[in-house]
């Protein structure tokens, strides 16, 4: 039998492009001694710590053996959980199920990037760990090197997206400007999360579409930076949770599940079976299974706000129709019509998102740390402006077909 | 015990090299028969006996019915466009992939516009990733019919598919 879990605190270190005062160590603990003095914990009350980045990427292979001792976690338990871009979803839901199976009553999970740490641009040093496992794999999508390389050229998770964008854009009929407008929504919001990265305040469509096209339709202005950043969360058990926070945030349901539905790289062994990058049947696979453990029968009606994972503008569209938030290819619409505001009917990444900050590992994760904040009524001047009760958190990675999907609440729902 | 920062300001460089050549990988059969059929300039993908789809190039298992796809199938020298991307004119050092510069390296000429797209030959259900050359970029659109470009002298390698032009 499961327990009821909640989040009772959260922590974030500034984001930035350049961390250069701290190292990874320093910078993570920053992050879990914000959460354990936002939730009112001590250290002492803490039995397991899940932790989690990029794999590889900062050019640290076990980083858990370093920052263990700054975090305080020797003594205690310790997991690891690497998943691609979904990291942090990953790290999140395991804290999950290290409280609600009944191994322990309070878990801190943890999750960063240090992107600065790597000379090259983005964290070429991580991608290239990452890139030369699938290198050879890469072969058998039937890709010469030339011609491997000249994909690669409009970049990793970019090359991925702008694909995934296209087909979005022909079967929705959604234009270059609605890109623009999430995107300078994504700046305009961050300028209100004390946090976040790429803050803009009164950023408008026009203002991205005078950047520089990077490849169509992806212009300078729509691509997420690489941020500096960690963030954690306290999850604990029932009686703990009610004892310590005024309004807990409760895990509510949970879902994680990939799909064959990536362009390049494929899980099944080569080959590219896809017809449609931008169907994600992950996602809706994950948010149906997510929804029926929360008890929500309609997500339209009953979701108040979604931290959608969306490195890319076209994302955010995209997935917030595979979330169940809007009918299929209408999110565009909804945008248009300022639904998708922080005062809309339907806010989407109030914080700004993964689109205004990216600590890849940790993005996820702070998916899940906004939609608690959010319930938790902490989430300052990006505050939604009406009663939360239910909040949905999206993460997308693993080799760009990985989807974790969870929902949480102002009561447990059982 | 709390939060401890060490007296160093600011974190530090150490210069150092990586040797990717001392790793070893198993290469792939499948591969082995497609590249074959590329010196015959011929395209092999695999059929699934599940869902009746041609995947090329050919993979092991089907993604969506997981049963294996022991089956070839010969399929067509033309397509239709499925996606495609156009990027800027690409310049020596603006871009790394891999860990090297691809027009320092002759992969990609200075100046060259790349287009990678998304094909789906006649006779298969896939999209098969290539780039697409010989072509105007503003003339290019989904839907458009190519056809593959051929090495002149094919070796039995991945390089004999140079890509897809316009028919």
């Amino acid at each position: 039998m499961r327990r009821n879990v909640a989040i009772i605190g959260c922590g974030q270190t500034k984001h930035t492009s350049k961390r250069r005062d701290v190292n990874i160590a320093e910078m993570v603990s920053e992050a879990v001694y914000n959460a354990l003095e936002d939730a009112q914990v001590s250290l002492r009350e803490v039995d397991a710590f899940v932790v989690g980045n990029m794999q590889g990427f900062g050019g640290i292979a076990q980083p858990e053996q370093w920052l263990g001792d700054s975090i305080g976690a020797p003594g205690k338990s310790v997991i690891r959980i690497a998943t691609g871009g979904t990291t942090g979803g990953s790290v999140g839901q395991g804290a999950y199920y290290t409280v609600a199976s009944g191994l322990h009553d309070v878990a801190v999970a943890v999750a960063w990037e240090k992107h600065s740490d790597s000379r090259e641009a983005g964290a070429t040093t991580g991608l290239l760990h990452v890139g030369l496992g699938n290198f050879f794999h890469a072969a058998s999508y039937g890709l010469s090197l030339k011609n491997l390389v000249a994909t690669s050229a409009v970049g990793a998770a970019a090359g991925v997206a702008v694909f995934q964008a296209v087909f979005y854009m022909h079967r929705s009929g959604c234009s270059i400007e609605h890109f623009d407008m999430v995107a300078a929504k994504a700046r305009r919001n961050a300028a209100k999360n004390k946090y976040a990265h790429l803050q803009w305040p009164g950023c408008t469509p026009e203002d991205i579409a005078r950047t520089e096209i990077i490849a169509y339709p992806f212009r300078y202005g729509h691509i997420c930076p690489a941020s500096d950043g960690a963030s954690a969360i306290v999850v604990a058990e029932e009686n703990l949770a009610r004892k310590k926070a005024r309004q807990p945030a409760w895990f509510k349901g949970l879902a994680a599940f990939s799909d064959e539905e990536n362009s390049l790289q494929s899980e099944n062994f080569g080959g590219v079976g896809v017809l449609d990058p931008s169907e994600q049947k992950g996602c809706w696979m994950s948010a149906t299974k997510a929804y029926k453990m929360a008890g929500i029968k309609d997500p339209q009606k009953e979701i108040d706000v979604a931290e959608v994972y969306q490195p890319f503008p076209s994302q955010e569209l995209i997935f917030a129709e595979r979330l169940g938030l809007f009918d299929e290819g209408t999110a565009w619409m909804a945008l248009e019509k300022g639904e998708t505001d922080i005062d809309g009917r339907m806010p989407l990444d109030p914080s700004g998102g993964v689109n205004a900050t990216n600590a890849i590992g940790s993005t996820a994760l702070q998916r899940i740390l906004e939609c608690a904040l959010q319930i938790m009524g902490k989430a300052e001047e990006h505050q939604v402006p009406r009663k939360v009760s239910n909040a949905v958190a999206h993460g997308w990675g693993g080799v760009t077909n990985y989807i974790t999907v969870t929902v949480l609440g102002d009561s447990p729902g059982r | 015990m709390g939060y401890v920062k060490e007296e160093r300001p600011t974190t530090i460089s150490v210069e150092g090299t990586w040797n990717i050549g001392s790793y070893h990988y198993k290469g792939s059969k499948l591969m082995e028969e497609y590249v074959k059929g590329l010196k015959q300039k011929k395209l092999i993908g695999s059929f699934c006996p599940g869902c009746g789809k041609v995947i090329v190039p050919p993979r092991n298992l089907c993604g969506r019915c997981h049963r294996i796809m022991d089956r070839r199938k010969i399929v067509s020298n033309r397509g239709t466009i499925t996606c495609f991307i156009v990027t800027p004119p690409m310049e020596k050092g603006k871009l790394k992939v891999l860990g090297m510069d691809p027009v320092e390296t002759g992969l990609i000429k200075e100046g060259e516009v790349v287009i990678p797209v998304f094909v789906k030959f006649d006779g298969s259900d896939s999209n098969t990733d290539t780039i697409l050359l010989n072509v105007d970029p503003k003339a290019v659109h989904i839907g458009m019919r190519v056809k593959v470009l051929w090495a002149k002298e094919p070796q039995g390698a991945l390089s004999d598919f140079e890509g897809v032009e316009p028919v």
